[in-house]
């Protein structure tokens, strides 16, 4: 009889015991990764507050180089915007896009008692859009700029978050090379230079709002002859094409007035390359910081003003995800080069669904230059009517 | 059956409202301590669980390292060159609490980048007061529960430190939680480039197979990849022996509890022999009767049920602390603010409750069901009957006792030892009614010489065998466990005593404060200090020592590094070898030195050899020996500091004996140390004497649950005497007026009842003595060998026989007052007029 209870009674507790450690371990879904951060929201927690300690661009500088291609950790934002359009030999179209933000949570470092203690901490977003497969995939990742997890370095330049990563090949910047590998998608790239550098706005100082100090150091290398690799569902694509890196730095950028933009990147067959960003008003005029750069075949460059630039959206696209919506494409024209294109995107869907939510895609132009056909490639970023915080 | 059947049957339990109350009340009891002791293992556990699963999380694998940690450079390593996420970085410890003395709460560091696929820290996160930034800033933000209000402050060593609220954890699961960032976590915990693992999320499958496969050709030799709920289950299972133990302990008090009850029905259906046979007459039918009695006793047990588990619940509170101390004393911290009351537990007590008064009460309905009908079934019948059953309860006894000596002989688990234990105790309580039988005839030429009044008692006892024999067996099994439990207590105590007054021969002991608030162990004596220790005038020689915790087949030991003065090693009792040899072999540092509860529990002895992850991988060390040892049940590895150093390339020194010169005051060379070592590192400096009180009170501590369960069953023992016995005299209330009829006064009516219950307590008191000492024997040399490993010497203290004795013949005179209060008071003629 004792045996017995005694029996009965270890099984109703194993029983118990299996019971409770299943349902434990079954019923708790696992959240993504960023999670902690997202449940907060990146506004309170990444940027945001008083610029007080910062660094702000009030004045065109003097910039040095290999040095500026490194970090600027006194601003409180920078990055290193990567975008691309390659194909195959078979004629297959991607789309890539390499995102490296620094963001500063403090002006100045804090006390130094761990490796891992740091003010400074790394965002990267990653995407890639499959033309053909009319997909469109976007990654997100956040670690500190310490302990070697995150980081960059001017000379020899390296950026990188974890194994999302541009680095130069040799003590030269370029070629640099683009590496970026999450889940069954893989990038491996070697961007060379075809044109030279160009400083944006007044000689790299990129006006955002009236306020002075909301501004930005922003310079561009427009036209990037790329090769490499791109993996894809264990498939391995042997890949040519043009890239864009655009880098800049600012504690503060747009004035309360302002709602938003829309970025162009324009890589044309005749050489030319098209910058222009359309800074969008709480009223929803156009704002005339708004501005871009032309860049001729052979390098020279001049700033095409917010007058200068006419832009119309060309139906609008809502998001089945999220509900936001988008112009479905546009047409830019700039009288005085008697430019007249239109930009649509490859793939419809190329939402970035992140914690900072926006759409950047590939885009395909057509149009033409007076009387000559154009055709093109570029990217195209549009923001929500909600500003972000981190981006300006 | 009829309402007036009912009505026959329970009228006589409602007359006899203290036999009533008694026997609800042993049900009651016996229930009672079942079920605390399961809801104390149960709430233990549960925070067990919650302990490990807070700290887990969803990781799926966890890489582990050597004496110092994972070094963090591996982590970025993983993530940068290997591109292996989820990947989160871990450092925890303890600490104790600066205002709330011998509280530790447990430090936390996560990188809140890489937490949230582990562990649900971020759904608790939903208070407005979290701050991330001020989290990854401020070496003094932390999130904390909400018990621990907006600050807290903690000690490490002579520092305090106070840690402010950046974020408010929610749920039970948190409680005793400090969660703080990596770099604030290594700060603390003075853990600097150091994680203790790092968790991973890999793939089920094939493919997670493969990259485990990869990651453990890739990782360093001194780390290891495991996965965490292997991990956890082995430390559950080794509390398991603990909780087992209380477990059948709470059966003792059970199988008391149901011999109570058992008592208790046969008496209600003795004394109703009369109606009973007239129930039958009147046509009640053998079926109707037995399930009558049983339905009685099926009300009893659900009223006892119920009380016994409303008692149980309110014990198991209490019972809960002592066994979550315990448990921190034994294996690991763990804190326990919740009493989890499952509904199993509940459903399991009620369950016990009812089915053991049924079956108590099964033998006794079946003798009522057999009542002839009409006939008053005559107490000689009744008699001639059990004395008829001598000779085969005596060799159902003989033969239980030898069938429990046969289980325990060739078994070697750990529950079919309990199993033997239980046949052991039934075989004795079988061979109770002979064996009074016998003191009976014994005792019959002394009381022939104390006079009338002793002759009667003597012969009474023996003439109503069918009530006094089982009111007898019963007690003796109550006061047997106690006793038995008591011996194996002292045998324990008297063990550890000798083995910690050998150990400890050193004069004095020095430590990092640290490791006295029983925070982080990591803490050690710095070169300098160790120099100071060396050099001083006055000290003779010194042992170093450094335990670290490693694991051996997936299971914790602890390895101490040692190097031992000559007079160290002479504390260590060896159990198989040559002294001489085992110690030069020792020597080497290519040889262990392994406790006993190790050898037994993997089979090893001097001459085999046992393979350690050391920090350059797996290396075999020979046995050189085994010592006696209490200090853990899992185990623990011996290794001279040559062999440690060679193999772990860790100099550091945990801590030291000082043994002082022959004319060198221990005090003096105490108060000079302190004063050298003062500007050197803040230390701790303990007397042997002072080491040994702290064991003791750790030893006294882990039993304290122990000895609670045995004033229970004492309690259950002292309640059963009190319903036996006055049942047993109330019943006779007829007889007493017979013989206050014919003469005998009031006075010696008492002196007889007083006599018979003294007589019968005493009869219990002793024949639970061997009983008790057998118990005693069974779980000193079979069941605390099996669970934990060790041997223990038999140490019997004649004080506790003396106090079990004095304690069962008390109660028994106790039991005999209110009879004797009832006799004086009643008039005999109305007593004789119900005949």
């Amino acid at each position: 009889m004792n045996r017995r209870f005694w029996r009965v009674g270890l099984a109703i507790l194993s029983a118990v015991l299996v019971l409770a450690t299943t349902g434990y371990y079954l019923w708790p879904r696992i959240p993504p990764e960023g999670g902690i951060i997202n449940s907060v929201g990146v506004g309170s927690a990444l940027g945001g507050d008083a610029n007080a300690g910062y660094q702000r661009a009030y004045q065109p500088r003097l910039f040095v180089f290999p040095a500026d291609h490194g970090p600027h950790p006194a601003f409180r934002n920078e990055w290193w915007y990567v975008t691309g359009n390659l194909t195959d030999a078979t004629g297959r179209e991607f789309g890539y896009q390499l995102t490296l933000f620094r963001i500063a949570l403090a002006p100045t470092a804090p006390v130094a008692d761990s490796a891992w203690r740091t003010n400074q901490v790394y965002m990267g977003h990653f995407a890639l859009t499959d033309a053909a497969d009319d997909r469109h995939r976007a990654f997100e990742r956040f670690n500190r700029g310490a302990m070697g997890l995150a980081g960059a370095q001017a000379a020899p330049l390296r950026v990188w978050l974890e194994d999302w990563e541009l680095a130069s090949t040799g003590s030269e910047p370029f070629p640099l090379r683009v590496r970026a590998h999450q889940d069954d998608i893989a990038i491996d790239l070697l961007l060379d230079t075809a044109k030279p550098l160009v400083l944006q706005g007044e000689q790299g100082l990129s006006q955002k709002s009236a306020e002075p100090g909301n501004a930005s150091y922003y310079y561009s290398l427009t036209r990037l002859p790329t090769r490499g690799t791109i993996s894809l569902n264990g498939q391995m694509f042997t890949v040519s094409g043009a890239s864009w890196l655009d880098r800049e730095w600012s504690t503060s950028a747009l004035g309360p007035e302002q709602s938003g933009w829309d970025w162009f990147a324009l890589q044309l067959d005749d050489g030319r390359d098209v910058m222009f960003y359309r800074l969008r008003r709480k009223d929803g005029g156009v704002d005339p910081f708004s501005k871009g750069m032309l860049v001729e075949a052979d390098g020279s460059a001049r700033v095409l003003r917010w007058n200068e630039v006419d832009l119309q959206p060309l139906g609008a696209w809502t998001s089945p995800r999220t509900g936001d919506r988008y112009p479905a494409g546009w047409r830019l024209r700039v009288p005085t080069e008697k430019l007249d294109l239109t930009v649509t995107p490859k793939i419809a869907d190329q939402e970035m669904r992140l914690t900072v939510r926006y759409w950047e895609g590939a885009v395909a132009v057509h149009g033409h230059a007076s009387d000559r056909e154009l055709q093109g490639q570029g990217y195209l970023e549009m923001t929500r009517f909600e500003p972000p915080v981190a981006v300006p | 059956m009829t309402p007036l059947f009912w009505r026959a049957l329970l009228r006589h339990p409602l007359r006899h409202p203290w036999q009533l109350g008694l026997t609800i009340l042993g049900i009651a009891l016996g229930v009672a301590v079942v079920l605390a002791v399961d809801l104390a293992n149960t709430s233990a556990r549960r925070g067990f669980e919650l302990a490990m699963n807070r700290i887990t999380g969803h990781a799926t694998h966890r890489i582990l390292g050597g004496p110092q940690g994972v070094a963090e450079t591996v982590y970025t390593r993983l993530r940068v060159e290997h591109g292996i996420r989820p990947a989160a970085p871990v450092v925890t410890g303890y600490l104790p609490r600066a205002d709330h003395p011998g509280q530790l709460l447990q430090i936390l560091g996560v990188d809140p980048f890489a937490e949230a696929p582990f562990r649900d820290l971020a759904a608790d996160l939903t208070g407005g007061d979290f701050d991330l930034r001020a989290l990854l800033l401020n070496p003094n933000a932390a999130l904390l529960s909400e018990a621990l209000g907006s600050e807290v402050t903690l000690k490490r060593g002579g520092q305090r430190l106070t840690l402010r609220r950046a974020g408010t954890l929610r749920g039970v699961a948190f409680e005793g939680l400090i969660v703080t960032d990596i770099a604030t976590a290594q700060t603390l915990l003075g853990r600097d480039g150091r994680l203790d693992h790092i968790d991973l999320i890999l793939p089920e499958g094939p493919a997670g197979e493969h990259l485990a496969t990869e990651l453990r050709v890739w990782l360093p030799p001194d780390l290891r990849l495991e996965r965490p709920a292997e991990r956890n289950q082995a430390t559950v299972d080794l509390s398991a022996a603990f909780s087992l133990n209380l477990t059948a302990m709470s059966l003792l008090a059970l199988v008391v509890g149901m011999f109570l009850i058992y008592n208790a029905m046969t008496f209600s259906v003795v004394q109703r022999r009369a109606l009973l046979g007239l129930l039958r007459a009147l046509g009640v039918s053998r079926r109707e009767l037995f399930a009558g009695v049983l339905g009685e006793a099926l009300l009893l047990g659900l009223a006892g049920t119920l009380l016994g588990g409303v008692l149980g619940v309110w014990l198991g509170s209490g019972l809960v602390h002592l066994v979550t101390r315990s448990i921190n004393d034994l294996y690991f911290t763990l804190s326990v603010r919740e009493l989890t009351i499952e509904p199993w537990s509940l459903a399991k007590g009620t369950a016990l409750g009812l089915l053991a008064t049924l079956a108590a009460a099964w033998l006794p309905a079946r003798e009522a069901a057999d009542a002839p009908p009409g006939a008053v079934l005559s107490r000689a019948h009744l008699e001639t009957r059990w004395r008829a059953a001598l000779p085969r309860l005596l060799l159902a006894g003989l033969g239980l006792l030898a069938g429990g000596g046969l289980v325990l002989a060739v078994s070697h688990t750990l529950t079919a030892g309990f199993a033997g234990l239980f046949l052991l105790i039934l075989g004795c309580a079988l061979l109770t009614p002979p064996a009074m039988v016998g003191l009976v005839r014994l005792s019959r030429p002394l009381t022939a010489r104390l006079g009338l009044l002793a002759r009667m008692a003597n012969r009474d006892v023996a003439r109503h065998l069918s009530r006094t024999g089982i009111a007898v067996a019963a007690l003796m099994v109550a006061f047997s466990t106690t006793v038995g439990v008591g011996v194996m207590v002292d045998s324990f105590r008297s063990g550890v005593a000798i083995w910690i007054g050998d150990l400890l021969n050193a004069d004095l002991y020095v430590a990092s404060p640290a490791v006295e608030d029983g925070g982080d162990r990591s803490d050690v004596l710095t070169p300098a200090a160790l120099a100071v220790l060396r050099d001083t005038p006055g000290v003779a020689a010194i042992s170093t020592y450094r335990a670290l915790k490693i694991e051996l087949e997936r299971r914790p030991v602890t390895l101490l590094a040692v190097e031992l003065a000559p007079a160290s090693q002479t504390g260590y009792h060896l159990i198989a070898g040559d002294a001489d040899t085992t110690w030069r072999l020792f020597q080497t540092g290519e040889a262990v030195l392994i406790s006993e509860p190790l050898a037994y529990r993997r089979q090893l002895s001097a001459g085999d050899r046992i393979a350690l992850s050391t920090g350059q991988g797996l290396h075999s060390f020979a046995i050189a020996g085994v010592f006696l040892d209490y200090g853990s049940e899992h185990g623990r590895i011996l290794l001279d500091r040559s062999g440690y150093e060679r193999y772990w390339h860790d100099p550091a020194v945990g801590s030291a004996a000082v043994f002082a010169a022959a004319d060198t005051d221990p005090t003096t060379l105490r108060t000079r140390l302190r004063e050298r070592l003062g500007p050197i590192q803040p230390l701790l400096i303990r007397s042997n004497r002072d080491i040994q009180g702290i064991t003791m009170d750790i030893f006294d501590r882990t039993f304290t649950i122990t000895n609670v369960l045995r004033l229970l069953a004492i309690l259950v023992a002292v309640v059963g005497v009190l319903s036996a016995l006055l049942a047993l005299q109330l019943e006779r209330a007829w007889e007493f007026a017979v013989l206050r009829a014919t003469g005998m006064t009031a006075g010696e009516i008492g002196g007889l009842v007083s006599l018979q219950t003294g007589f019968m307590g005493a009869t219990a008191g002793l024949l639970s003595l061997p009983t008790g000492l057998l118990l005693a024997a069974v779980l000193i040399f079979v069941i605390n060998r099996r669970a934990f490993g060790w041997s223990l010497p038999f140490q019997v203290n004649p004080l506790l026989l003396l106090e079990t004795l004095a304690l069962a013949i008390g109660a028994a005179l106790l039991a005999g007052l209110y009879p004797i209060w009832r006799m004086a008071r009643a008039r005999p003629a109305d007593a004789l007029r119900s005949e």
